[in-house]
Parts: C-alpha cells; structure tokens; sequence
C-alpha cells in the first residue's frame, strides 16, 4: 500500500467515527475545548499507529480506545482526573433549573438534568454508562476499550446506574416540593 | 435464585448480555419477585432517559477541518520495517513449485470470492477506499459543492475552465436521483470532477477522470464499512459512484448513466 492509500483507507476508517469519538472525549473531559483538542490529538496518534491495525479488527474500539487514553492521559495531565466523588455543590447544581409550564421547556430541562447527573459521576463510571448507553457497545467492546475485565463493566455499570437513579430521583422529589 | 443474586444480574439482563441459562433463571425470579420487577422498571426508565438523542453532542464543523489538516500526508515508517524488507529472503529451491502453486490458489481463490473482481483490475480495489474517503470528505467538510445547481447545463460548462476534459453531465431527477451540483476532486494522482446526486436524503458521488480512448468496462461492485462503490468505464471516461444508498439503488443509477449519451 503506498502512502496515499494508506491515508485514504485511514479516513476512511476512521472519519465516520468522528461523532463518536467527539462525544466520548466531551463527556470525559466536560469541555469542548479540551475535548477537540483530545479528538484531534487522537486522529494523529491512530494513524501514527495505523500499520499496527489489522483491517479485520474492529475499528470503533481500537480507536474509541485511543480517545478514551487520550483523555486519561490529559486529565492526569492537568491534575482533574477525579476519583472522588462529586463534591455537594456541583449536585446541587441540577436543581437549578425548574421546569417551566410549557412541554418543550420540561424535555429540555430534562435532557439538562440527565447531562448534568452524568456529568456529575465519577469518570471511570461516566465512562463506561457513556460507552453503554449513549454509544451502544457491548460489554466486550467496552472492556476492549476501557482495559478493565468483563466483570469490572458489568459492576461499574451496576454502580452508574444506582448512582445515576440516586441523582435523578433526588432532582424529582426536589421538582415535586 | 435470591433477590440479591438477581439484582447482581439484572443489568446485564436488560443489556441482553447474559447466558441463556441465567436469564431464564432471572426472568423466573422476576416473574414471582414484585420489589425486583420493581427495581427493573426504574432501570427502564432510566435507560429510556438516558436513550434520548438529543443528549449526544454535535461535533464542531471546526474540529473536522482541523482533524484533516493536522494529519500528516503518511504514517512514520516504523524503522525495523524497512530493515526486514531489505533482509534477503532464500527459498530452498524445493519449495518454489509449493509456493507457485499457493501463489496460484490464493490468486484465483480471491478472484472467485470477489464477483466484481476481474483480472487486470486490481489497481481497482486501491481505489475503492479513496473513493471512500472522497465522500466522506466531501459530506463532513462542508465542501460538498463547488458550483451548487440542479441544471446540467450550468454544471457542465462549470468544469470546462477548471479541467482539462469535459466530464458528461445527466440529470435524472425524473428517475428519483436529482442533481444537485458539481466540484473539483483529487483522486488517484489526479483532478477529478465530482457529481453530486441526492438520492432520497442520502448523497450519491459520481467521480469522472478520463481512461483510455473508446474503452470500456463493466460494472464492477465493491461494499466496504457501510459504503457501496460502482466502478465501470465508457466513451474515454472512468466513472465511480459511491454512497451509503442500497446497491441496487446504485446500480439502477450506474445503469441510467450508461445508458444516457
Ligand atoms: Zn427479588
């Protein structure tokens, strides 16, 4: 393969997964500067590394891999990578928003306090309830790209999950006051 | 099963990721367990506000123009590669009819697996991804178009100043692909000329370069990461197609243009 089918089979590849990858990198990362920069960073990482894909692997969790390293490394990188729970206040921020009469100001306050539950997780959950929910992978694909075993998905996910109901129901019963 | 057992799996019971055995284990659970049943409508209703498209972020039309400029023209070379290439390799002579004989049956064993494969063609499969990524390209950097119009008639003396050659420019809109338009394009080597085609909403790319005088060439299929790719050759010209639309939607489009003059 000469260089310029090298790159064109890159794109090939991997521009359709641009979507993916951007969102995976703004959920992690919880900006959208820094998550461009991690998806751009990305791109040039994958195809530095590109002769090492077999083109019958499958290409979403190799490169979903490379984001999700990316944004570890720039989080540890700039001391954010949290490990802790929320603090109380960024919690509190979900009720900010009451929802109005009108029904499309209520889905939208919705769509807003479910972003704001999952921002609020700690990111080795936000990451595999991302990768579940919001992008559709397998567990498979999610140990692949995460590097965690199987049973370590389906725990985490467990825990997100109640985490996430814990978040959601206590924004409901505030609304209900 | 207990209900602490049951609650171990009933995520990945509603991910459809457990073993047949378990799940019909957990379902009996379910069926006698009303605080589980419970607890698994709450995780459908998460899963039902978790699953609203509208919580996907929109990529930045400015981070895919970065993306491709920031790529470089090729990968770093790996050294030890160009080191195991200029290594010789000797072949006891004993195995060159083995190898002949491997060679030939993989060649022909490909050729049979690959209806659009013909001998004499190979190049062809090479151009398939760039073809590929030409699409691509054109749909995410907002450079669909060069000269926007449904008028063949505007599209056709459009390239006239910017190619060498006259690409054949048809319209079939009355056939359901309606013309939407027409830009420059590098492949293989080359400026091509592009023609863009809307196909109910999906995007039909029609590349046009010249080939050898009064050839031709059948049509010739290729379907790879979702996209469908048309080859074929006629009146001096080199056509392919490509889009995301059902292969015999391409093909009936292929057929109109080669019946078209
Ligand atoms: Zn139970």
């Amino acid at each position: 393969m000469n260089d310029e089918q090298t790159r064109a089979r890159f794109e090939s590849l991997t521009l359709p997964l641009m979507k993916d990858a951007y969102n995976l990198a703004r959920w992690l990362m919880r900006n959208e500067p820094d998550a461009e920069d991690v998806v751009q960073d990305s791109y040039l990482k994958a195809f530095r590394f590109f002769e090492k894909f077999r083109t019958e692997g499958n290409a979403r969790a190799w490169f979903l891999r490379i984001v999700r390293n990316t944004c570890y490394d720039a989080l540890s990188a700039r001391n954010l990578k949290e490990k802790e729970l929320v603090p109380e206040g960024e919690i509190n921020d979900i009720e900010d928003t009451t929802p109005g009469p009108c029904a499309s100001v209520v889905a939208k306050a919705t769509i807003e306090t479910v972003r704001k539950a999952i921002e609020a997780l700690p990111v080795d959950f936000r990451e595999v309830v991302v990768l579940r929910e919001l992008e559709g992978l397998s567990y498979k694909e999610i140990s692949d790209v995460a590097g965690i075993p199987l049973g370590t998905v389906m725990s985490r996910l467990s825990r997100a999950r109640d985490q996430l109901q814990l978040l959601l129901r206590e924004r409901k019963e505030n609304d209900e006051l | 099963m207990n209900c602490e057992e049951c609650r171990e799996f009933i995520d990945a019971y509603i991910d459809n990721e457990l073993d047949a055995a378990t799940t019909i284990t957990v379902k009996r659970h379910l069926r006698e367990c009303a605080a589980c049943a419970q607890f698994l409508e709450a995780r459908k209703g998460l899963r039902a506000l978790l699953g609203q498209p509208e919580l996907a972020f929109d990529v930045p039309d400015s981070l895919r123009t970065r993306v491709l400029s920031a790529l470089p023209v090729a990968p770093a070379k790996p050294k030890e590669d160009a080191d195991r290439f200029r290594r010789r390799v000797v072949i006891p002579w004993f195995y060159v009819p083995v190898a002949l004989a491997a060679v030939f049956a993989i060649v022909f064993g490909l050729a049979l697996l690959q209806p659009g494969w013909i001998p004499g063609h190979a190049g062809n499969r090479a151009l398939v991804a760039q073809v590929i990524s030409g699409h691509v390209r054109s749909l995410l950097a907002t450079h669909l178009l060069d000269v926007p119009s449904t008028d063949q008639h505007t599209v056709k003396p459009w390239f006239a100043g910017k190619l060498e050659f006259s690409p054949p420019v048809q319209d079939f809109a009355q056939r359901g692909f309606d013309l939407i338009g027409g830009r420059l394009d590098y492949l293989d080597n080359r400026e091509v000329a592009a023609l863009v085609y809307r196909r109910n909403k999906h995007t039909i790319n029609l590349f046009i370069w010249p080939s050898k005088p009064d050839h031709a060439a059948p049509v010739q299929t290729f379907s790879e990461n979702g996209y469908n790719v048309l080859h074929w050759e006629r009146g001096g010209f080199s056509f392919w197609a490509v889009s995301d639309v059902r292969m015999e939607d391409l093909r009936a489009f292929a057929d109109l243009e080669m019946q078209s003059s």
